[in-house]
């Protein structure tokens, strides 16, 4: 370095420079990532109709008074459903991540591939056929669903990424009569759809995240290791090919692991539109175009989105709650619009 | 020579005449019979001398009512509303180039079954000022896609996946609404995210014949562009159309339709979608065939009311639910060739 001429190590030096800014930029996008989370989790447990302070909050974790209405609160229904966010909210972030690398398509979404559809008609048949009603039964049936829907949607949509939104629709156009006609017939899969389909973080208790969390490890692992793929695969199915990667099997384990984060995302929380579409965006803004960084802050993004979908529901109205999945879609059709709108997703 | 080019010409032009009035004969011969079968077919089986009597206003005054409040009103509508979605279906995938265009995936269906849930829920509507609030719903809806999707013309992919941003945010709503209702209402409000012509009738159902009349009316005055339009953007404005104008003007016409068919019906999902693509595939002379596809929605519309009403699963079925059967599938159909077409 010090012997060699002028020219050279000033490109070098720009290089090396390059190379720390977008350093600092990562620690500062995963830092503000994980306070973004912690806030928001500290939000989640103590905002809502009664406001409990930070230091009972911790109270309440730490040396719960039994019968203190503050702490039961806290513990017996703000706990939960924070935990239920965390679950659901990492598994949207890196289902979404994964769906549109794997499609190089920025518009994709677990809800977009008719992968909720898919989940909502094998729920409703589950009640009307087995009268099927507690989560823990049903969540099962949900994910058999959004495969169902999954393996349709790949395979029609095929090679024609910008389609794949399209073809998604049709399969939800498809879906929606025959949940229709279920629940038509069966008024206590209506009573539950009515329910399931808003989408929320309540009503499927703990025990749903401690049958399935197996599926959010085995997914994000899997998730995590594909990644890198997804940096190769972005410069085209040749490309990838020549730098020696086996396309299929990639998109293959990609597809699995969205069926596994998908599938439990809304078995846990019910359909929730637009969260997968929404934090690889952001994701992507923060850290620019490495999927292994845009998958990391993706998997923290998702719950902090969808944490604030929930507390702002809990919010907006005086007397009502409005549902996370409410809420998030609220939040995430705009920013749908906007990429929709960017020159860069039509190509005209 | 000239002579001979001409009569092969003005022979070509007859054929093609013949097979579009044989298209729309065939249409309304579909709509007779399923419309008799409908007459004739129901809880209180009728016999064919009954229904006669019962639509002249003659008989039994039971038979008079199930055929003149219920029966009669309901095929009306069937073939009024499935009429106007075919003829929009048809505009709109004239004017987009793209037999995918169609209100179901444009996203303006949802806005008029939002409007309605709020006039239904919030304001305890019926009737004809809840389809005045579905429109107003349909036609704020279609403004705002149109605002976000154009940007030096019309794509119609980017217009699509604004309508479904659009579609997003309203059935979240709808779902909100779906869970915070009484069950009855509950019930009520799946039917407007469905579709169904069971309850236009009267003043309702005059209102929507006469609008879908007047706006057949426009369009007719309009459709003398589409031969020009169907060139191509340079070729139609060397010919002195005013291609963009044109454009509006026929798609404002075929949202108008849209907007009054869900509005009094909600969205009957598909039929704006298949009527035309089954007109243009049996009148095949490769021009928008609006008559033919008029024609096409209500006999399709009107079979498929049948259909859900009689034949499906033991349910009353809306009629949304079997175009929605049958339209999605034909779809993804388009969706699996278009692909392959354009490698």
């Amino acid at each position: 370095m010090l012997t060699s001429p002028a020219a050279a190590p000033a490109g070098r030096r720009e290089g090396a420079e390059a190379v720390a800014h977008r350093a600092r930029r990562r620690t500062i996008a995963s830092a503000t990532a994980l306070t973004a989370l912690l806030l928001v989790i500290l939000a989640s447990l103590a905002l809502g109709v009664r406001d409990i302070n930070p230091a009972e909050v911790w109270r309440a974790l730490t040396a719960p008074v039994a019968g203190f209405v503050d702490h039961d609160v806290v513990l017996d229904q703000r706990l939960p459903r924070t935990i239920v966010g965390l679950a659901a909210g990492v598994a949207l972030g890196a289902a979404g991540t994964l769906i549109q690398g794997v499609t190089r398509n920025p518009i994709a979404d677990p809800g977009l591939l008719g992968l909720n559809s898919g989940a909502s008609l094998a729920v409703v048949c589950a009640v009307w056929l087995f009268g099927i009603t507690s989560p823990i039964g049903y969540v099962w049936f949900a994910f058999l669903g959004a495969a169902g829907a999954a393996a349709i949607v790949f395979s029609v949509g095929r090679g024609q990424p910008v389609r794949l939104a399209l073809v998604g629709a049709a399969v939800t156009a498809l879906i929606t009569p025959l949940i229709t006609l279920v629940l038509l017939r069966d008024q206590q899969a209506f009573n539950l759809y009515r329910f399931w389909s808003v989408g929320s973080l309540t009503g499927r208790g703990l025990d749903t995240v401690t049958a399935l969390w197996p599926f959010i490890v085995v997914g994000v692992v899997l998730a995590a290791v594909l990644s890198h793929r997804l940096n190769m695969l972005a410069l085209g199915d040749d490309v990838a090919t020549a730098l020696g990667q086996r396309v299929g099997t990639t998109r293959l384990f990609a597809a699995v692991a969205i069926v596994l984060l998908a599938g439990t995302a809304t078995s846990l929380a019910g359909p929730i539109a637009l969260v997968g579409l929404v934090v690889p965006h952001a994701a992507r803004r923060l850290v620019g175009t490495d999927y292994r960084w845009i998958m990391g802050i993706g998997m923290l993004l998702g719950p902090v989105m969808l944490l604030s979908a929930d507390v702002l529901g809990r919010l907006i109205l005086p007397r009502a709650e409005l549902e996370a999945g409410v809420v998030a879609a609220l939040l995430g059709a705009p920013v749908l619009i906007a990429v929709a709108r960017s020159k860069n997703v039509v190509g005209a | 020579m000239s002579t001979s080019t001409s009569t092969a010409v003005a022979d070509l032009r007859t054929v093609r005449r013949r097979r579009q009035v044989l298209v729309v004969a065939g249409m309304i011969l579909v709509v007779l019979v399923a419309g008799t079968g409908a007459l004739l077919v129901g809880a209180a089986g009728l016999s064919p001398g009954q229904a006669i009597a019962g639509a002249l206003g003659l008989g039994d005054k039971g038979d008079v009512f199930i055929i003149q409040k219920l029966r009669l009103p309901r095929i009306e509508a069937a073939v009024v509303v499935g009429a106007a979605f075919g003829l929009a279906g048809a505009l709109f995938q004239a004017t987009l180039r793209n037999p995918l265009a169609s209100p179901d995936i444009l996203g303006i269906s949802s806005g008029a079954s939002l409007g309605a849930v709020i006039g239904l829920l919030a304001l305890g509507l019926s009737g004809v000022a809840l389809s005045g609030l579905a429109f107003a719903g349909a036609g704020i809806i279609a403004l705002a896609i149109w605002l976000l999707a154009w940007r030096k013309g019309l794509h119609s992919i980017r217009f699509v996946l604004v309508g479904v941003g659009f579609a997003y945010l309203c059935s979240s709503l709808l779902a909100w609404a779906m869970a915070r209702s009484q069950e009855h209402e509950a019930a009520a409000v799946l039917t407007w995210t469905v579709g169904s012509v069971s309850d236009i009738r009267g003043e309702q159902l005059a209102l929507v014949a006469a609008g879908t009349l007047v706006l057949s009316a426009a369009v007719a005055v309009v459709a003398r562009l589409q031969g020009p339009l169907s060139l191509g953007d340079d070729n139609a404005r060397a010919l002195g159309v005013h291609v963009d104008a044109a454009r509006i003007g026929t798609l404002l016409l075929a949202v108008a339709l849209v907007a009054l068919a869900t509005s009094a019906a909600g969205p009957i999902a598909f039929v704006a979608l298949v009527a035309p693509a089954i007109a243009r595939r049996l009148v095949n002379d490769g021009g928008a065939a609006l008559t033919a596809s008029t024609a096409t929605g209500a006999a399709l519309t009107l079979v498929a009311d049948v259909v859900g009403q009689h034949a499906l699963l033991g349910v009353a079925a809306p009629v949304g639910i079997v175009t929605g059967l049958v339209g999605a599938p034909y779809l993804l159909w388009l969706l699996a060739t278009t692909e392959k077409r354009s490698r």
